[in-house]
């Protein structure tokens, strides 16, 4: 449980916090403007305007929905990913390649030593943090991932790529921290793809979260976590976010057999279906999660980012998290 | 000793150029209702006539048709067969690639052919033999979601897949497959599950007509089943070596092996490999197989990377081919 950090920096939440994994959709006017961008046919400027507006209604609309700890609904990047490289030194921008079904996204490509220069994520998110008195969370891709997902003709294998990297998000943490954020979420979702790099991942990520005063979270999804439970609970974060909804909460199996000892942010909604589940779904996916975990080591959010969905159903599904927190807070 | 050039499964159905997004675009606008059914079929015709005219221009000897309608390897597969529901996405092994899962429901049967008008149409287009490739009952079964009791228990599962594969195998082979292929990845995460493993194999062999069979093991280290794989009644057995460095060492060491697809070029990532140190690996391995011929191959599918750079790889395995010693084309 890590109420005491969380007060220790000075946050107070209600039982059961609502929260997003990260992204929401783009609305209309924002992808053709990206678009648009790429075409050359408006600025750069431009384009950042309309992405303002896209965070400001996010911002608005979260509140309005209820949410507690808040995100900038990543209305200004593509890929999780290509995001970072796009902005990192070292990684050049890579052809498209699939990701599920008709989705593809353009994998990067290290080509030579990933160094960080300046902040990437700051700007953003004092925007954002400056639309609300909520808390915003710091929103980062951690080392593993973009190792993972990145194609390597640099470093010489996946460990010291993985490592070169944390080197390079600490950077970007430590930034994120002076500018005042204090909740931190940085994803691993490949967290479980090779269970014996598991070591490989938590020593990165202590490597990026090492002595700093925030509170972190790490995202992880689509994974086969029973090759890496409970081992994967020495990652040195606070709460772990984690898809449940989309594997019929078969976790809730794992932390019968061995307690789950972090808080988690408890994937309440499928992320990846067009269809709203009903309040009272949601509710019982909760209530069963409650018999497992103490209710105030729960957060809850959606299974993953929202950025697929289209923004009637990103709210619809915020919706139905925040009205089942509200009635099982009690 | 015959060195061949073979492609592993996957090409990638996008590229750069408006041609090569065909088949992105029109899955999109028949999802809006704007495309038909034929519209699509006609898209992915023509994306599987410019997987195979790539193959063939990077000198390939044994094409496939890239997998280009493939939603992904497996409930493309399980979806054509009775008994299964398909659901929600899961990732791909250790890829950024995800499947949706089938969900068993009944009892599992083959209604229909599952890749052979596929297959029927890759030949009819294609100046090189075509090689079907099927996702292996083992994996399919890993990947499956059992909710019909009499397969609650995993063995029968992997059986009743089995048995939906063997008429598929012998309608291929009657169509003219030559080599058909069976992808079993799922295999090396699993090991002590090998006898039932290499049962249902045993099983397919016996229906694989007058067509040779291939086994590829991929996305994982080989080495502890090498021996095991060995003794199966397969005529090729494919490899993955990204995994494991010291694998050519332990086929050198390990004696006289069955014709091998050898997948010494990295499937997953874009650095093109160096031609030379390619080709000496594979004068090692050479003398130590007791077959015609080899295969020389992608560690994978093709489809984790960009096209470009998939038909790089595909003519670096050329380029390596002509620097292995001892080679007659």
């Amino acid at each position: 449980m890590s109420r005491a950090k969380l007060a220790q920096l000075g946050i107070e939440l209600p039982l059961l916090p609502v929260t997003a994994v990260g992204s929401y959709p783009k609305p209309d006017f924002v992808a053709r403007a990206r678009s648009d961008f790429a075409r050359g046919k408006i600025t750069a400027a431009e384009l950042q305007q309309l992405e303002e507006k896209a965070t400001a209604f996010w911002i608005e609309k979260q509140e309005e929905l209820g949410v507690d700890v808040l995100v900038d609904g990543e209305q200004y990047r593509g890929d999780m990913v290509a995001y970072f490289a796009e902005n990192l030194p070292g990684f050049h921008t890579g052809g498209l390649v699939r990701s599920y079904g008709n989705r593809y996204y353009r994998k990067p490509v290290i080509a030579g030593e990933v160094k960080w220069e300046r902040p990437i994520t700051v700007t953003w998110w004092k925007f954002a943090q400056g639309l609300t008195k909520k808390p915003v969370k710091g929103m980062l891709t951690g080392p593993y991932t973009v190792m993972d997902w990145s194609f390597n003709e640099f470093y010489p294998d996946r460990k010291s790529t993985c490592l070169a990297l944390a080197a390079v998000i600490r950077k970007e943490v430590e930034a994120l921290v002076a500018a005042g954020c204090k909740i931190i979420q940085i994803d691993e979702p490949a967290l479980s793809v090779r269970p014996e790099e598991l070591p490989i991942v938590i020593e990165a990520m202590h490597f990026v979260t090492y002595d700093l005063p925030a509170y972190f979270i790490t995202h992880a999804c689509y994974g086969a976590f029973e090759h890496i439970y409970p081992q994967m609970l020495e990652m040195p974060v606070h709460n772990f976010d984690l898809e449940m909804s989309n594997s019929s909460l078969d976790m809730l199996a794992l932390f019968r057999k061995h307690p789950f000892t972090k808080d988690i942010s408890f994937g309440a909604t499928d992320s990846h279906s067009h269809i709203v589940e009903p309040v009272e779904t949601v509710r019982q996916r909760v209530e069963q999660a409650l018999e497992v975990l103490p209710k105030e080591a729960v957060w809850l959010d959606p299974d993953c980012g929202l950025k697929t969905r289209t923004v009637e159903e990103a709210v619809g599904k915020m919706r139905v998290i925040a009205e089942a927190a509200r009635s099982l807070r009690g | 000793m015959r060195l061949l050039l073979t492609n592993t499964g996957s090409y990638p159905r996008i590229g750069e150029t408006p041609e090569q997004q065909e088949v992105r675009r029109t899955i999109a606008a028949r999802e809006r209702g704007e495309r038909t059914a034929e519209d699509l079929e006609a898209a992915e015709d023509a994306g599987v006539r410019a997987a195979i005219e790539d193959q063939v221009r990077a000198g390939l000897d044994l094409v496939t048709d890239g997998q280009i309608r493939w939603y992904d390897p497996i409930s493309h597969l399980a979806g054509k067969l009775a008994g299964i529901e398909i659901n929600g996405l899961l990732r791909f092994f250790d890829t950024n690639f995800y499947f949706r899962q089938p969900v068993v429901k009944g009892p599992l049967s083959r209604r229909e052919g599952i890749i052979l008008p596929e297959f029927a149409f890759a030949k009819s287009v294609s100046p090189k033999p075509v090689k079907p490739v099927l996702t292996g009952p083992y994996t399919l079964a890993r990947a499956t979601l059992v909710e019909h009791a009499p397969y609650k228990q995993f063995k029968p599962l992997v059986h009743a897949y089995a048995e939906c594969l063997a008429p598929e195998l012998e309608a291929l082979a009657a169509a003219g497959a030559e080599l058909i292929q069976l992808d079993e990845p799922a295999i090396l995460k699993h090991p002590t599950d090998y006898p039932m493993f290499s049962r249902a194999i045993e099983f397919l062999a016996r229906h694989k007509g007058r067509a040779r069979l291939a086994l590829y093991v991929y996305f994982g280290d080989p080495s502890p089943l090498y021996e095991r794989l060995q003794k199966l009644p397969i005529d090729v057995l494919g490899l993955d070596f990204t995994y494991n460095p010291k694998l050519v060492n332990k086929i050198v060491m390990g004696g006289p092996s069955k014709a091998l697809g050898i997948g010494l070029i990295d499937g997953r990532n874009t650095k093109l490999e160096d031609i030379k140190g390619i080709a000496q690996q594979i004068d090692r391995i050479l003398p130590r197989v007791h077959a015609e011929f080899c295969y020389l191959n992608p560690s994978c599918g093709l489809e984790y990377l960009p096209r470009d750079r998939a038909f790089a790889k595909l003519e670096r395995m050329a380029a390596i081919r002509a620097a292995v010693k001892g080679m007659t084309k």
